[in-house]
């Protein structure tokens, strides 16, 4: 008998040794992903913006789990036994044998309880996830971003693509904002970290010491050209206000602040949002979700002038005196007998700089009637207008400018007047506070469009490795003459000094600006627009900036671009009777609300 | 005068050290691990409760071997009867572990009654069988000594305990073969449950072996009445065994019995085949020379259940390999021989008896318990000797062994007369 015995012992020990112990490996060897902590986000000074947090999460094994346990765990987790026997029965219909996510996140208490108990609570796992977190007082909603979980065509698109192990159910990947742009680096690739489990489907040893693991590796943080005292400064000017602004490097585009009001709280999406707030969310009707700095469409107003002048220049249609030519100013532009195209004032004879100090509309009329609509359209676009942006960036809109096929589309009665209302900034035409922004750069810097850009470069945590902004376009030059850009930035410098944004100065700091009126349709009063540099001689700042529904552009849109100029060059703003001015205008401004206007 | 000591047999003694040593090294991997502390006190406390049981064990040893041989079978009815007490109070006011009512709690030590009482029912039926006179037949002395062991076994099953019931069962032919019941009545007995497993395992093989059992009768004994007995017998077995496994038997209870042969099957492989599964992917997984101490990834990760008691060989398996498992094989064979020996060398029927009884306790339980973890037998719940957790059981077992070890030391004791 003990023969037989020792014949089968031999049997499963030796003869089928590969099978049996292959159930063995299948049972307690286990591939466990281990991923890599998601991209720090620093600002331009070096200040943290966004950094992980742990939440954790609590799986059941219905197959392992004792049901007598039931009033233990619900007492630690602080639900009542039917909620824990509900989720038992979810996990159940999943796969009896595997842990699945039963309790997302639970507090640090409530699962320090659950682990110090786990001897008595056979079946149940943990997991310990990261959230972002955001530990300065800028929200910069829309320029970072919130991360999503990933859905299941997603899944199925990446796994064709490439890797499997990339992505998986519950995994978070980034939906808006530099999260998405910037995914792959901020992900880095899964590792592996081969473990024996046992029946409770716990960690208990590592395989082969440890030999096969491969470290998460591949996650980069990131350096932001962001600042965050200006975002900061900048959202809190825009109480009760709606609009953005856009403030960039003029010397290599990187982006300063990118505001977009009203915004939310970057905390809520990446919790797991409740589908209540979320509807909350998606149909207020201020549309916070909504990015209007860089996909918010409305005529430039006056700020436009600046453009019309250089085109206007560069293409000769001041005649044979060129820049020194004038046009006179009675009030109104001849063309419709002082109905339709009237000048704020009767400014007399006017040549390019003071016609962009006084904004004078009929000088821009002017120019506006001498000109080919196509070329206006080549200008635009030239200067980035009705075209997307090259940025890092993903959210925009190209933006619009019309040509004459668009107007024949339109069926609408066009002519001579349509075109001079376009020369002033107005009608059929939809530029960003982005790419108004990024004009605004191009002019501070004497005629370079730089790609407008969230991030300055990457360093790897554990390496130290340093990359260089990847993939961002070169700049481009304007192609206009310097001398021209000159006088138009002359022309922007009298506005600060004695036009219509003397009101706005920085003390001790000259600049250049242009303030802006873009006409809102219906009942609806103004928006408020702005474009500014400084300090003009060096400049370091250049910034475009859209109130919604407040009225003239010296009001609000100025003094808050004024003052985030100084924020940015000072890092401090001096006090002062300017100061006052500035601050009284910007924060007593409100947007005209959405429903009001509709009556 | 030689010394009282001068007779111990201390080959066997060693064989036993060396057993209880291999149980101490499997529970202490199991329990002191790199997953310790995934488990529960209790279960972590095993190796020193278990070590604490051992020196009681000794004591108990040590004691037995200093009681003389008369005043040893004089008090035999008297245990006996304390025995059958025990096991009736375990039915009264005893506490259940793990299904069976058998456990007898005095102050915070418990024992198991039913281990206890394969020492006194061994000694009853040794007992019975060598107080026949000569000149009187052996089958009504059997008989009454199938009921001295038959009794403790129908308490153990009233405790639902089935497997050490069994044992009982089984020492019935290893003593009437050893008291001079002729070959052929034994051979009737030990037909039953062979022809029983093999009509689990499939009935055509049963009916073949129904036709060799007619073949050897009728060779070994030329009657044609022993033929016809042993035919109609095995016929019946497996007939009854076959009919209630098909129609009388739950679902639940033909998978418990069946499913060692297929444990993989889908159906049995989570529930009643989810130990034989694990204990064999132990001891694959274990090979040639094992995974080393403390590094089975089974027994670390507790997929085997009842790993320290009645699964310990697997623990062997996986961390000792085949060398470990053959090892431990030796060990039983070569103490199961030497207590053969021993008992050859007694001239005593009692002595004899309570020897060749020893040995057959043993054999069955290391056949029923290892057949069982190599998934040769159905899931039967009884311990390896000495090797398997479980303080009652190793005491009980120490004590047989010092019985068999006491009847061969004073050997000459035995009168001539009992």
């Amino acid at each position: 008998m003990l023969s037989v015995l020792s014949l089968q012992l031999f049997r499963l020990q030796v003869t089928e040794r590969q099978d049996l112990s292959e159930i063995a490996r299948g049972n307690a060897l286990r591939n466990i992903r281990v991923l890599p902590a998601r991209g720090l986000v620093y600002d331009r000074n070096g200040t943290l913006m966004v950094h992980n947090a742990s939440t954790y999460t609590i799986s059941l094994a219905p197959r392992y789990f004792d049901r007598t346990r039931i009033p233990l765990l619900a007492k630690h987790l602080d639900v009542p036994d039917s909620v824990v026997t509900l989720r038992l029965q979810e996990a159940q219909d999943h796969n009896p044998y595997r842990l699945y996510p039963s309790f997302s996140n639970v507090s640090f208490e409530q699962y320090s309880r659950i682990l110090e108990d786990a001897y008595w609570l056979p079946g149940v796992g943990w997991e310990i996830k990261q959230r972002r977190r955001y530990p300065t007082n800028a929200r910069a909603s829309h320029a970072l971003g919130y991360t999503g979980e990933v859905n299941r065509e997603e899944l199925n698109s990446i796994d064709q693509e490439s890797d499997s192990s990339l992505y998986r159910q519950g995994d978070f990947l980034g939906r808006t904002g530099i999260e998405r742009g910037y995914e792959p680096w901020l992900r880095g690739i899964p590792g592996v970290a081969r473990r024996w489990v046992n029946v409770y489907g716990l960690e208990i040893m590592s395989y082969a010491q440890g030999q096969g693991d491969q470290p998460p590796r591949g996650n980069y943080d990131l350096h932001l050209t962001l600042d965050h005292r200006v975002q900061e400064f900048a959202e809190s000017l825009f109480v009760n206000k709606r609009g953005a602004v856009v403030a960039l490097d003029p010397n290599d585009g990187g982006i300063i602040a990118l505001v977009s009001k009203p915004d939310y709280p970057l905390e809520l999406l990446n919790q797991g949002i409740q589908s209540e707030a979320w509807q909350a969310l998606v149909s207020h009707d201020e549309q916070p979700l909504y990015n209007r700095a860089t996909m918010n469409l409305m005529p430039p107003g006056s700020t436009w002038k600046p453009f019309m002048a250089l085109l206007g220049l560069s293409e000769g249609l001041l005649g044979e005196e060129g820049p020194d030519a004038t046009i006179y100013c009675n009030g109104y532009h001849p063309f419709g007998q002082g109905r339709f195209f009237r000048c704020l004032n009767a400014h007399g004879p006017q040549n390019i700089v003071t016609a962009i100090q006084n904004s004078c509309n009929t000088f821009f009329f002017e120019l506006a009637r001498r000109m080919d609509l196509e070329v206006f359209k080549k200008y635009a676009n030239r200067f980035g207008f009705g075209v997307e942006s090259p940025t890092d960036l993903r959210e925009q809109t190209a933006g619009f400018i019309p040509d004459s096929a668009y107007f024949e589309r339109t069926g609408r009665y066009w002519g001579t007047g349509t075109i001079m209302n376009l020369g002033v900034g107005q009608g059929d035409m939809g530029v960003t506070p982005f790419q108004l922004a990024r004009y605004a750069a191009a002019l501070a810097n004497g005629g370079t469009l730089y790609a407008p850009h969230m991030v300055s470069h990457l360093v790897e945590p554990e390496t130290n490795e340093r990359v260089e902004l990847p993939d961002i376009a070169d700049p481009v030059h304007l192609d206009v003459d310097t001398a021209y850009v000159n006088l138009v930035r002359k022309g922007m410098r009298l506005v600060m000094e004695a036009g219509t944004g003397r009101a706005s100065q920085i003390p001790g700091i000259s600049s250049a600006g242009k303030t802006g009126t873009a006409q809102a349709p219906g009942n609806f009063i103004d928006h408020s627009v702005f474009i500014m540099f400084a300090p003009f001689d060096n400049p370091q700042i250049a910034l475009a900036v859209q109130c919604e529904n407040t009225g003239n552009g010296s009001l609000c849109a100025a003094p808050i671009a004024s003052l985030l100029a100084e924020m940015y060059l000072k890092g401090e703003i001096t006090p002062s009777w300017r100061t006052d001015i500035r601050m009284q205008r910007a924060l007593s401004a409100i947007s005209q609300s959405l429903t009001q206007a509709a009556e | 005068m030689r010394r009282w000591y001068r007779n111990l047999d201390v080959s066997t003694l060693l064989i036993w050290t060396a057993l209880c040593a291999c149980g101490l090294v499997a529970i202490y991997s199991s329990t002191h691990g790199d997953a310790q502390e995934f488990l529960l006190n209790t279960v972590q406390n095993s190796f020193q409760r278990q070590r604490l049981w051992l020196m009681i064990s000794i004591v108990a040893l040590v004691t037995i071997l200093s009681v003389p041989m008369r005043l040893l079978i004089r008090m035999v009815p008297w245990i006996y009867l304390a025995t059958i007490g025990i096991l009736i109070l375990a039915l009264v006011i005893g506490r259940e572990v793990g299904g069976a009512r058998s456990w007898v709690y005095f102050g915070p030590i418990g024992f198991q009654s039913s281990e206890l009482a394969k020492v006194g029912g061994l000694l009853m039926a040794a007992f019975v069988l060598a107080s026949r006179r000569k000149e009187k037949s052996i089958l009504p002395t059997a008989i009454i000594a199938a009921g001295a062991l038959g009794l403790p076994a129908l308490l153990i099953i009233l405790q639902n305990d089935l497997g050490t019931a069994l044992v009982f069962v089984g020492l019935m032919p290893v003593l009437a073969l050893c008291s001079g019941v002729p070959l052929r009545i034994v051979g009737l007995l030990i037909l039953f449950p062979i022809a029983g497993y093999l009509a689990i395992l499939s009935w055509p093989v049963a009916w073949g072996f129904t036709a060799l059992v007619g073949i050897i009768a009728w060779y070994g004994t030329r009657s044609r009445m022993w033929v016809t007995a042993g035919v109609i017998a095995s016929a019946m077995t497996v007939g009854v065994a076959t009919f209630a496994l098909q129609h009388v038997l739950q679902p639940h209870q033909v998978a418990r019995i069946a499913s060692f042969s297929n444990p993989e099957a889908d159906e049995y492989r989570a529930n009643v085949g989810f130990h034989l599964v694990q204990s064999k992917a132990a001891l694959g997984s274990g090979g040639w020379f094992g995974l080393g101490f403390r590094q089975g990834t089974q027994t670390q990760g507790r997929y085997i259940p009842e790993q320290s008691t009645d699964f310990v060989f697997s623990v062997i398996g996986e961390e000792w390999g085949f060398i470990g498992g053959i090892l431990v094989l030796t060990l039983f064979a070569a103490l199961m021989l030497r207590l053969l020996w021993l008992a050859r060398a007694i001239d005593h029927p009692f002595g004899n008896l309570v020897v060749a009884g020893v040995a057959g306790i043993f054999l069955i339980h290391v056949c029923v318990n290892i057949g069982m973890v190599l998934g040769l037998l159905p899931v039967i719940g009884i311990p390896l000797p000495f090797l398997s957790y479980g303080g009652s059981a190793l005491l009980t077992n120490t004590t047989l062994l010092g019985l068999a070890l006491a009847c061969y030391m004073r050997r000459a004791e035995f009168s001539l007369y009992v």
